[in-house]
């Protein structure tokens, strides 16, 4: 690999990785307060792409108002998911993850007689190519990471520094002390809901104009995140932060070296040996 | 007439019907039934784990491994059909092994993600390796299934090949699930820490009740390879996974013929929309409503209608105390 393949694939890496940061991070957020694993969030991703189809595209709505519909739709669509199908099965996690798997296969099956069978593509956005240490990156690849840094610090802020935050701190570490503090667990609950499904359209709506759509897209990335809380420890956002950077860049690099399928069989062969000898992850505790 | 003999007959009187179904249906319901029958299969291999607490999305992949291996052993080195279907299933049980030993030390969820990224590398590895599986252009030419040499060439044969597989499998799984092992299986399933606490190495247990299920699994795929004589690596993806889960959870997990019910049922019931995406639409929608409204699953289903009966029935004789 020459050194300037080498810095474009670490580009290319870091953007990849900032958006398996922002599927990784509303799973390991979810994870922490309720245990449970969200299956559906690849379909949410895939939504997030089609909004920005028809919003952006289809009806010629700027870019960053049909970007932030994304988040808004989908972001209330979690809510309902919380409410209609999260909160009836009361915390049974085996029932919640299988009902969960439903929900993503309704979605991505429904996505073809809804969206139709042809493959659909966004224009890109932002155009032209800028030249990073003597390499051409396309901006469309490079918007990504600032776009994402400022949502990932956004959500930092707000679990750090707002009241509802401090609520879903709370019921991370102990769900019966909060309630009994009187934090509403099930509106909490909701918008964990809420903000990770909005951050899983975001991921989605940013790639939009990269990749072609399809109502199976979503798939790939949803393991990439399992993989990146695995391995930076179910729970832990800054597990999931670091996780995100080191999957993307191996990723990108191994496929620039050997081709995408190789690439992601290696990423599950080290999920394995990782798990072998750290059961709980770069930052997890003991389950 | 007691309980275990009204079971007796209704399994002789179900049998008696699925011998008789060729004789009086088309090639079509033999053709559908052969492959509800696969179904059952995976769906019962399916308890084991599941009885034990592993949420194992990934039983698709051990399907998978069963029907390349059967193929590949009987179409490219000529092996007989009785023992590349046991070759399937060992491989099927060995990786089973493999990749259960480490994953099964891991809890609930971590145990669950790991299967579904197992499940995608094994189709990754068999839509990638094109010299071995030609890969997604699909395996073809699978030789049909023989028996001691002779081979089964109707589908009607080979509908009875696969009525007499599933019986043989039921049998073994529901003599299993009825010996002390199933209570182990069960017992760990209700609470691990207790379990271990009486000095029951749950590990080997997990691992024992995992390997069989990928070895049946394996019988499996290895039936469907030689009945279909095509093989293709999307077919056997994350879809058909959560299928077999949602058969357990459709039929019911507090009984043995849950899994059963709900395959049969679901398999006969999406019939017309089979291959569309209408079909996973009918699943995942079905899973939802029994999940929200039928948590024990269908299995629970005339047990709850009876109670119904009887509260109304009850309500009705029953003086009101008003009166």
């Amino acid at each position: 690999m020459t050194p300037a393949l080498f810095v474009q694939s670490t580009v290319i890496g870091l953007s990849i990785g900032s958006i398996y940061i922002l599927m990784a991070l509303g799973l390991t957020l979810m994870f922490g307060m309720m245990h449970i694993i969200n299956f559906a969030h690849g379909a949410v991703y895939m939504l997030g792409a089609f909004v920005i189809y028809y919003v952006f595209f289809q009806w010629g709505a700027p870019y960053f108002a049909a970007f932030v519909v994304a988040m808004l739709l989908l972001g209330a669509f979690g809510y309902l998911v919380e409410r209609s199908i999260y909160r009836p099965i009361k915390g049974g996690i085996e029932p919640t993850l299988v009902a969960l798997l439903a929900l993503t296969t309704l979605l991505q099956a429904a996505g073809y007689p809804v969206f139709g069978t042809l493959d659909k593509h966004v224009p890109p956005v932002f155009s032209g190519t800028r030249n990073v240490l003597g390499v051409m990156i396309s901006v469309e690849r490079l918007m990504i990471i600032p776009i994402a840094g400022v949502l990932v610090v956004s959500l930092y802020l707000f679990i750090n520094r707002t009241r509802m935050g401090a609520a879903m701190r709370a019921i991370e570490q102990d769900k019966e002390a909060a309630a009994l503090q009187g934090v509403n667990v099930n509106v909490v609950n909701g918008l964990a809901f809420a903000v990770g499904f909005a951050l899983a359209a975001a991921a989605g709506a940013l790639m939009a104009p990269i990749f072609k759509l399809d109502p199976m897209m979503g798939e790939q990335p949803l393991l990439k995140a399992f993989i990146i809380i695995i391995l930076g420890g179910l729970g832990s956002i800054p597990g999931a932060i670091l996780g995100g950077l080191i999957l993307g860049l191996i990723d990108s690099i191994v496929a620039t070296a050997l081709g995408a399928e190789p690439a992601f069989l290696l990423s599950f062969v080290f999920i394995i040996l990782l798990l072998l000898f750290r059961p709980t992850g770069l930052f997890g505790h003991a389950p | 007439m007691p309980r275990s003999a009204r079971t007796a007959a209704a399994l002789i009187v179900v049998v008696a019907l699925l011998t008789l179904l060729p004789l009086v249906a088309g090639d079509y319901y033999v053709y559908l039934f052969a492959l509800v029958f696969i179904n059952v299969i995976l769906a019962a291999s399916l308890r084991p784990s599941l009885s034990c607490g592993q949420l194992n999305i990934g039983h698709s992949a051990f399907m998978c491994i069963g029907a390349y291996t059967s193929a590949l052993l009987a179409k490219d080195l000529g092996v007989p059909f009785e023992l590349s279907l046991l070759g399937g299933a060992v491989l099927a049980a060995a990786v089973g092994l493999g990749i259960g030993y480490p994953s099964l030390r891991l809890r609930g969820v971590y145990f669950a993600m790991v299967t579904v990224a197992f499940v995608e590398a094994v189709r990754l590895i068999a839509s990638i390796w094109v010299p071995l599986t030609r890969g997604n252009a699909g395996l073809s030419g699978v030789p049909k299934p023989s028996i001691l040499g002779m081979t089964l060439a109707t589908k009607t044969s080979q509908y009875y090949l696969g009525l007499v597989l599933m019986l043989v499998v039921l049998v073994i799984l529901g003599k299993l699930e009825r010996s002390r092992l199933g209570l182990v299986w069960k017992g760990i399933g209700l609470a691990d820490n207790l379990a271990q606490s009486l000095g029951v190495n749950i590990a080997n247990y997990k691992l024992l009740a995992f390997a069989l299920g990928c070895f049946f699994a394996g019988v499996a795929g290895a039936f469907y390879a030689h009945f279909i004589r095509f093989l293709f690596p999307p077919e056997f993806g994350f879809l058909l996974a959560t299928n077999i889960l949602i058969y357990n959870f459709v039929g019911g997990r507090g009984h043995f013929a849950g899994p059963i019910v709900g395959a049969v049922f679901l398999s006969l019931l999406s019939e017309p929309f089979r291959g569309s995406a209408y079909e996973t639409i009918f699943y995942s929608i079905v899973m939802l409503l029994t999940i929200l409204f039928l948590p024990g699953g269908l299995i629970t289903l005339p047990g709850k209608l009876a109670g119904l009966r009887w509260w109304k029935s009850a309500a009705a004789e029953s003086p009101s105390p008003a009166a």
